[in-house]
């Protein structure tokens, strides 16, 4: 439901800016496909990983080719829904009304908020946000009419991500042992990193 | 123009595509707490020697013992802390023993008894500031022998494991019941029952004789001459053995699955006089003229047995009945003084009963308090000392229905709730 509300409000957010803003207003809207090459399993292989990407990207020109700004997302990996929040660069190369280079480029962090923490009588687990990074590059295809342009773009996104499990001690706890790793309270604790590299193939529209 | 963005495109999915020959990675460290095992030569032990240290901080204080204005206070298997309890209200930390292996003690004038492993060491301690080692016997707790032609003992180390794998970890349980098995032993032998981690041996004197028990048998020492403890022998007694009160010439043997009262007025040779069984539980006794009081608790290593306080009638030595059970929380260490039973309910507190009427000692419960995490209790002349987790605490029990605090000392890591 959250989820749902979110992107609602990151479409919404896009389409209502497009009207009454200064020319210097600059945004970018695009959802696409992710591809990722999972991490070997226990049997040596790799599954194709294919996911929904969504990003819209707030800014404001600089000059005649640049425009830098914040960046709003929505990426699954997996099971796992984050939201990605940057700051970032888009330039453009090509003459104005004509198709146009893009590139770009996104750094921030991914945040796991929509993954629930989940509590029962023995164990607790959560997953943590990551660092995120995402070059990119395209190409800009302006309409015949008014000001809204036709996006394509493909970006390389770096996403790290952690999750964590605890298991309670059971019974009476037993004394933390000094300079442990293990924080009181737990029996014991397993802590994943994640690095995804995914292949970003996106459309969308840019004014 | 065309040409140019077709161009471009390919240069796009070019550039692209280099950046896609990667897979993502995944490192799991997990971090758990278990019980590792370590084997020994009695013979590098032996070779080190105890070398008195300045009074340290408690860090997971054992078994106490109180010896004229002494408190001393076991550090399972590290060694033996030594105060200066001359005022109860400010106990002075003086010294620390280390003794590897050692978990229980007994002080017999200014002789004390420890246990190092599979042999027990007398030091001398009338000057405390100049504590001796004056006598070690060799091999007398030799259960604790993995090889005993090789002089190989197995002891375990309470440790934290960290190991790192390129998976997820997916089979949560196996984790977790890897380190429960830690927790079993550690606490039973760090902070509940008090010495039952290693050796399990516990030391009671009486009559000029030393008796130790362990897991299974009673070891019986002369030690008539306080500064040479003679072996005698060893009297098998069964499976959980775990506490020993000596009261009048009589030794009650607490054990998992009863009571056992033995006959020593020939101290050198103790007989068995009769075994009051009860379900399996963990179970300290204390005993008065007329009554012995059993405390009876489930936990790790005790099985699921009930948390009670039974009392048995001992008017009878050859034949104990069980006159009343009382419900308790989870019920550990207890003591007597006069009509007043103190129970160290555990984690949950410690309560004072009134037992002057064993038949309603639940309408005569004094105090509970709830903060006081307890374990074992030491009626001593001076004060109520009182043995938990966080530490050891003492309290002026001249009335016995409110107990006043006089001092605590706190352990330097205590355990989390």
């Amino acid at each position: 439901m959250k989820l749902r509300f979110l992107i609602i409000s990151i479409l919404a957010l896009s389409f209502t800016e497009s009207f009454g803003q200064e020319k210097a207003y600059f945004n970018q809207t695009e959802m696409g496909v992710s591809f990722g090459n999972s991490a070997a399993t226990w049997n040596g292989e790799n599954e194709k990983r294919r996911d929904f990407s969504l990003i819209t990207f707030h800014g404001v020109k600089i000059s005649k080719n640049h425009a830098v700004g914040m960046s709003l997302g929505f990426d699954q990996y997996e099971s796992i829904s984050v939201i990605p929040i940057a700051i970032g660069w888009r330039g453009f190369l090509g003459k104005e009304n004509k198709p146009q280079l893009i590139g770009g480029f996104d750094f921030g962090g991914g945040s796991a908020m929509f993954e629930k923490k989940e509590i029962t009588e023995w164990h607790e687990s959560w997953y943590r946000g990551g660092i995120m990074l995402s070059p990119s590059i395209g190409v800009k295809l302006p309409s015949k009419r008014g000001k809204t342009s036709l996006t394509m773009s493909m970006a390389y996104k770096r996403q790290e991500l952690g999750f964590f499990t605890g298991f309670f001690e059971r019974g009476n706890s037993p004394r933390p042992l000094p300079n442990s790793k293990l924080p009181p309270g737990y029996g014991s604790i397993s802590e994943t990193s994640y690095l995804f590299h995914s292949l970003v193939v996106r459309m969308g529209f840019m004014f | 123009m065309k040409n140019y963005s077709i161009s471009s495109l390919i240069l796009i999915l070019t550039v692209s595509g280099s950046f896609f020959s990667c897979q993502d990675e995944i490192t799991t460290t997990y971090t758990y707490r278990a019980m590792v095992p370590v084997y020994l030569a009695m013979s590098d032990v032996r070779a080190r020697q105890v070398v008195i240290e300045p009074g340290k901080e408690l860090e997971n204080p054992g078994k106490i013992y109180l010896y004229g204005d002494y408190l001393l206070i076991n550090e399972p298997q590290e060694g033996i802390h030594i105060l200066d309890n001359t005022n109860p209200s400010s106990p002075i930390n003086l010294n620390f023993i280390p003794i590897e292996g050692n978990v229980d003690l007994a002080v017999n004038n200014s002789m004390l008894y420890a246990d190092n492993y599979v042999d027990l060491l007398v030091f001398d301690i009338s000057n405390i500031r100049s504590i001796k080692q004056v006598e070690r016997v060799k091999d007398v707790f030799n259960h604790m022998y993995s090889n005993s032609d090789t002089g190989v003992i197995l002891t375990f180390k309470d440790s934290v494991i960290t190991s790192t794998s390129d998976q997820r970890f997916i089979n949560n349980g196996f984790f977790e019941s890897n380190a429960s098995l830690g927790f079993a032993s550690n606490f039973s032998g760090a902070a509940q029952s008090y010495g039952q981690g290693g050796s399990m041996a516990r030391f009671t004197l009486m009559s000029g004789h030393l008796y130790a028990v362990d897991d299974y048998s009673l070891r019986v020492f002369d030690v008539k001459v306080p500064a040479k403890p003679k072996h005698l022998q060893n009297i098998e007694l069964g499976w959980g053995i775990e506490t020993i009160f000596p009261f009048q010439e009589k030794l009650f043997i607490g054990s998992n699955t009863g009571m056992h009262i033995y006959d020593a007025s020939k101290p050198s040779n103790p007989i068995k006089m009769s075994v009051f069984e009860h379900l399996t539980a963990c179970d300290p006794v204390v005993v008065n003229k007329d009554y012995a009081f059993v405390t009876l608790r489930s936990g790790n290593t005790c099985w699921n047995g009930p948390n009670e306080l039974q009392v048995v009638d001992i008017k009878n030595l050859r034949e104990p009945k069980l006159v009343k059970a009382y419900p308790m929380l989870n019920p550990h260490g207890l003591a007597l003084s006069g009509d007043h039973l103190y129970i160290a309910e555990g984690q949950h507190g410690l309560k004072s009963f009134n037992v002057a009427n064993v038949m309603g000692i639940d309408q005569n419960q004094l105090e509970f308090l709830k903060s006081m995490k307890s374990v074992d209790i030491i009626p001593g002349p001076k004060s109520l000392i009182v043995i938990g987790p966080d530490g050891v605490c003492q309290f002026d029990y001249t009335k016995p229905d409110k107990l006043k605090p006089l001092s605590c000392i706190n352990v330097k890591n205590p355990v989390a709730v």
